[in-house]
């Protein structure tokens, strides 16, 4: 056993030393200039080789920037979504109408009360007045308010419950405040909340489902490009192992290759994002706009603008790392 | 420099290319392999450059069993066995320099170093003015020049040679083998594998002969007596 395994470290002794003989190195700092130069001469010219064949380029790079398009402009308009659900958060308040003829100590009174219980985070009142004001600026109410001789509407206390609050506990919460001493009415709109909340969720799976498949897609296409490349150049492969190419030498530029598909698929999809949002932009202010609403459009931060790269980056490289490897072991003997 | 022990080398289609061959080729010595065609030869040279493995003995190169050698560690093997094919296999969409620096990229020998060992290269085998040159643009006898000058820049210890006169007229490869033998003044150790007996033979070098996967002959030329022996010879002829 020793006998089979001595060879090892001679053989790294013989390898350096060759090295020395061979292959003249003056210093550490140079053969890391070299090592660094190779992969600079990897990825320019691997870069040079997408541009030579620039149209099969721009058809790869747009198929795989559209399944990187479709899974970001799904995670936009969830968030958008999310976001406009928190505008509406406001469902999720109470409204406790006042009893008519209440005087002003005792709606200081059912205010206390109210936010003394426990499953209230705070309690704010919204006079007659108030109420009148906000019916007056919805479009169309103004002249109906306006015929009205007196204001018809009862003080309101709009309870905001604790946050991650289940729905029995928001029935129950309702109740204990229905049965308040100067408390008429308690409305709450629960069911539509969680409804929201629900299938925010579900889109928010269905848009990790369609993201993973079309990153799939976005996998096979680099892989395969990457194949078709491997095995037009399966000549020169086999001449570089004949030479002494190691494994990660021959795949370089093909993981290079690989890299650059992917960065500029994400840069397209990041772009014909951009243009979607532009485009989008004036429907949705105009529609928000007719609900009262200024509420814009969620652009592409830089945090997604990252992850795009990051991921177009990987997958890049990881299709043409599957592609490499099966045609390597070709160049190995039996 | 090379030792085969009793090795013998059986494709998976069950033909025996070599049988129980054992030889020794010491450093710096100039070495032919012939025999007729499915000898044997090709199989010798592709133990050597670890293109297939011994299926029985052992292969040392240096002092190691390459049978030893991992997948991982063939790489640094080839680097040190220089190669040169029949076909010379060339890359056709790059300059005579790119391919005959191509060793040294994969050595990643820095710029500098790599300019200079390939003019050199290209020197020696007398193709210093076409290295901008495409190898199509060359004839085949400067095609093999050019696969020669990429089997020595990287200073191999060893250089093999599979048939590379093959594609050549007479007087080409006459020239070619030539280049081959100044290649043992730097210490460089050669193996050529031909099956062009006349040619070999006026080479006057060791010669190894194959015959169906046996090694039959082992030939030694008379080295020529030192200079002033051939005088005092001649001096005394009638």
């Amino acid at each position: 056993m020793s006998a089979n395994r001595s060879p090892e470290p001679g053989a790294t002794n013989r390898r350096t030393a060759a090295r020395d003989d061979g292959v003249r190195e003056p210093a550490a700092h140079a053969s890391l200039r070299a090592w660094l130069g190779q992969h600079a001469y990897g990825a320019l010219s691997s870069l040079g080789r997408l541009w030579q064949r620039r149209a099969a380029t721009l058809l790869t790079v747009a198929v795989m920037g559209l399944a990187l398009a479709l899974p970001l402009l799904l995670h936009l308009a969830l968030r958008n979504l999310e976001r406009y659900g928190g505008s509406i958060q406001e469902a999720r308040e109470l409204s406790v109408f006042v009893a008519p003829g209440s005087d002003a100590k005792a709606i200081g009174k059912l205010e206390t009360a109210i936010a003394a219980d426990a499953a209230v985070e705070s309690v704010r009142l919204r006079s007659p007045d108030e109420g009148l004001a906000e019916l007056e600026a919805l479009p169309g109410f103004a002249e109906a308010v306006a015929l009205l001789e007196e204001n018809p509407l009862p003080t309101v206390l709009l309870v905001a419950p604790r946050a991650g609050l289940a729905s029995d506990a928001m029935a129950a919460l309702a109740g204990r405040l229905g049965a308040l001493p100067g408390a008429d009415l308690v409305l709450y709109d629960l069911e539509w909340r969680e409804r929201m909340t629900r299938a925010l969720a579900l889109a928010a799976r269905l848009a990790a489902i369609v993201a993973a498949m079309l990153a799939l897609g976005a996998l096979l296409v680099v892989g395969n490009t990457i194949r078709l490349d491997v095995q037009g150049r399966a000549e020169e492969i086999a001449i570089v192992q004949q030479l002494g190419g190691s494994d990660g030498f021959v795949r370089r530029p093909f993981l290079y290759a690989g890299c650059w598909y992917g960065l500029f698929a994400s840069l397209a999809a990041l772009v014909g994002c951009a243009v979607a949002l532009a485009a989008l932009a004036g429907p949705v202010a105009s529609l928000a706009e007719s609900y009262g609403s200024t509420l814009g459009l969620v652009g592409l931060d830089l945090e997604t603008v990252g992850a795009t790269l990051l991921a177009g980056l990987v997958l890049g490289w990881l299709g043409a790392w599957i592609a490499c490897g099966r045609h390597l072991a070709r160049g190995r003997p039996a | 420099m090379i030792r085969f022990e009793s090795v013998t080398k059986r494709y998976p289609s069950g033909q025996e290319a070599l049988r129980e061959v054992t030889f020794a080729i010491a450093a710096g010595e100039f070495v032919f392999l012939t025999g007729h065609s499915g000898a044997g030869k090709s199989t010798v040279l592709k133990l050597v450059s670890l293109s297939e493995r011994a299926t029985r003995g052992a292969v040392l190169f240096g002092e190691r069993n390459l049978a030893k050698v991992s997948a991982r560690g063939i790489p640094a093997i080839r680097r040190q066995v220089g190669q040169v094919f029949q076909d010379h296999r060339l890359l056709m969409d790059r300059t005579v320099f790119d391919n005959v620096a191509l060793p040294l990229v994969i050595a990643a020998v820095p710029r500098a170093e790599l300019e200079k060992r390939v003019r050199s290269a290209l020197e020696k085998v007398a193709l210093a003015a076409r290295e901008r040159s495409r190898p199509v643009e060359l004839s085949a006898g400067e095609q093999q020049r050019v696969g020669i000058a990429r089997a020595i820049v990287a200073k191999p210890p060893l250089v093999i040679a599979d048939e590379p006169t093959g594609n050549l007229d007479p007087t080409l490869a006459a020239e070619i083998m030539a280049l081959f033998a100044t290649l043992t003044q730097a210490g460089t150790t050669v193996l050529v594998a031909s099956h062009d007996l006349p040619l070999v033979q006026r080479m006057k070098k060791r010669v190894l002969v194959l015959d169906h996967g046996r090694l039959i002959d082992d030939f030694r030329p008379v080295p020529p007596p030192p200079a002033h022996v051939a005088a005092a010879i001649e001096s005394v002829r009638p």
